[in-house]
């Protein structure tokens, strides 16, 4: 089957989209810069999402939980061995994505005679002012999508993951308009919560994709799914004077700031 | 026949990627940037497991954070190590020591002080040396011993704690917290009978889960751990210091836990001056220098680190 490389292309095309399909249902993350942190927020029923991985460094994943799994343990192994010889402040992101998660998830995905790793995952980083702040999103590909300026788009503060491409390019649209780099918290959990809710609509197909939805309707979806989903968030806080900065939030805490 | 030649095959075709594999990784490595370990042994840790390896430890049960950094070389071994010492090189070499630490109950939780003083024989090395260390939000350990093996000690444990918390998703309960460093000691207690490496800890934390309230602990170099009801003290000093807070809570004019902040770090800093007084190695109130004990608090609330003039304003007031 894999002898010619044609094959081995018809192989590798066949696996993405048996992943894609398997990765399309799960409940989309948005993680979101504020002024004073970063934001991780997502919906969901049973199964948690979102992880803290070092004293700077978050994650969320969609996927298999025992592929996740895996790779959070490689992920904390490798943060908390450079941490303890080195310092807290050695350990990084773009290290830790680059050089040691990529190029696994590239070669398991690559190996056809081996299993992939079914995950997709979003990291973030929270620098000391929000213009340091870093996000990367991971694909099982080992393929990986970062928050910088490139020659096509300006720098952005925030990041999703969505189970599909059209769900999360929707999100990021509706971000662009919504979101403000320098929001104070509330505003970050309203705009997290209704792009959640644009991505949660596409994947019901509620939505096209081709233009956002109205605001009434995006307000209306995430009534309905508040009633029987909870919520599902995390901070990276932004105060020097601690080392350690992430802290989950519990769902009651964020129910008392949505009004409308 | 075909499904043999395929079988011959696989295993060709495999090598063919772990080359390129291997390959794309050296130019990587070379490439100017450093990657967050030596490529090869992170990459040997992460990937060469075979999934099934890979299962047996990664729910972390198993795989303690010590036995992590061992794994990965970048721990010594634990045990009683076998190296003989001889008479003459104990007195060609003094390891730098650090003295005289003391924690008791008060009516806020469990204070823990330490004077600043490192000494290696009668040299004094340091002044400035801070012996009450914090460990994680609500458990401090305060160290008399070699400070190298101490502050090492102390930093695996704040990994450990760290490091649980991340991959189980859940805090290490306290038995467990103290039961990690009774273990830390037990792995350098080779290390202690060559008469280097003696390192003899408090610890205190903050209980919220059974019956909430701030626990105290007290080791000896062989990490046998005994909880204290009101107070503790290790080191040189350490005697005059027991004296002094067991005359304070028997006969003194309340008991120890009925103590306020202000009279609690007045009666540390006093017990840390007497035993400077005999002791040579501890330093108690450096009056010239203005050099003050470290002073910490837990409690419900996390860990309070008097700052100096605070803890200078009740020298001034009630001890001087």
């Amino acid at each position: 089957m894999i002898e010619e490389p044609y094959r081995w292309v018809e192989a590798i095309s066949n696996r993405r989209e048996y992943i894609e399909g398997q990765l399309a249902s799960g409940s989309p993350i948005a993680a979101l810069g504020y002024r004073d942190g970063i934001l991780f927020l997502t919906l969901g029923q049973t199964r948690q999402k979102l992880f803290e991985i070092y004293d700077r460094i978050a994650m969320g994943a969609i996927g298999h939980p025992g592929d996740i799994e895996r790779l959070r343990m490689a992920a904390i192994e490798l943060a908390s061995t450079e941490g303890f010889t080195r310092s807290s402040a050695d350990v990084s992101l773009r290290r830790l994505v680059h050089y040691s998660l990529s190029p696994v998830m590239k070669n398991a995905f690559e190996q056809v005679y081996g299993p992939p790793y079914l995950a997709r995952m979003l990291f973030a980083e929270v620098g000391s002012r929000p213009e340091n702040d870093l996000f990367l999103r991971v694909e099982y590909d080992g393929e990986i999508a970062t928050n910088g300026a490139t020659y096509a788009r300006a720098r952005q503060d925030f990041a999703v993951l969505g189970g599909t491409r059209e769900s999360s390019e929707l999100m990021e649209a509706f971000l662009k308009t919504e979101h403000k780099p320098d929001s104070s918290f509330d505003a970050a959990v309203k705009s997290a919560l209704d792009a959640w809710s644009v991505g949660h609509m596409l994947l019901q197909g509620n939505t096209d994709g081709k233009q956002l939805p109205m605001r009434d309707v995006i307000t209306q979806h995430r009534r309905e799914q508040l009633a029987i989903a909870a919520i599902e968030a995390a901070v990276l806080e932004r105060d020097g004077n601690t080392t350690i900065r992430y802290r989950s939030l519990a769902d009651k805490e964020l129910r008392s700031l949505i009004s409308d | 026949m075909g499904t043999k030649t395929r079988r011959w095959r696989w295993p060709a075709l495999a090598r063919h990627f772990a080359a390129r594999y291997e390959g794309s990784l050296k130019k990587n490595a070379q490439g100017g940037s450093q990657p967050i370990e030596a490529l090869s042994p992170a990459h040997g840790s992460v990937m060469d497991r075979s999934p099934l390896g890979f299962d047996q430890t990664f729910s972390g049960a198993a795989d303690d954070f010590p036995s992590l950094l061992r794994r990965k070389g970048l721990l010594g071994p634990a045990g009683i190590g076998a190296v003989t010492q001889t008479e003459t090189r104990q007195q060609m070499w003094q390891p730098t020591e650090a003295t005289t630490i003391l924690a008791f109950k008060f009516s806020g939780g469990v204070l823990v002080a330490g004077d600043r003083r490192a000494t290696a024989g009668n040299t004094v090395v340091y002044d400035r040396a801070d012996k009450v260390l914090e460990i994680d939000r609500c458990s401090i350990m305060a160290i008399a011993g070699v400070p190298a093996t101490a502050w090492e000690m102390a930093r695996v444990l704040e990994h450990s704690l760290q490091y649980f918390r991340r991959t189980q998703l859940q805090e290490m309960s306290v038995d467990g917290k103290v039961r990690a460093l009774s273990k830390l000691l037990r792995d350098n207690f080779g290390f202690a009978m060559q008469g280097m490496g003696v390192v003899v800890p408090i610890f205190a934390t903050y209980d919220g889960n059974s019956k909430p309230e701030a626990r105290l602990y007290f080791y000896d170099a062989m990490g046998a751990q005994f909880e204290a009801t009101d107070y503790a003290a290790t080191g040189s000093g350490s005697p005059a210091v027991r004296g002094i807070l067991y005359y304070e809570n028997n006969w003194g004019a309340k008991r120890l836990h009925e103590f306020n902040e202000e009279e609690a770090i007045s009666l540390a800093l006093r017990a840390l001056d007497t035993a400077a007084e005999s002791d040579t190695a501890t330093a108690g109130v450096d009056r010239t220098g203005k050099i003050y004990p470290v002073i910490k608090i837990v409690s419900r609330a996390g860990i309070i680190t008097f700052p100096e003039n605070k803890i200078a304003a009740v020298f001034k007031q009630m001890v001087a």
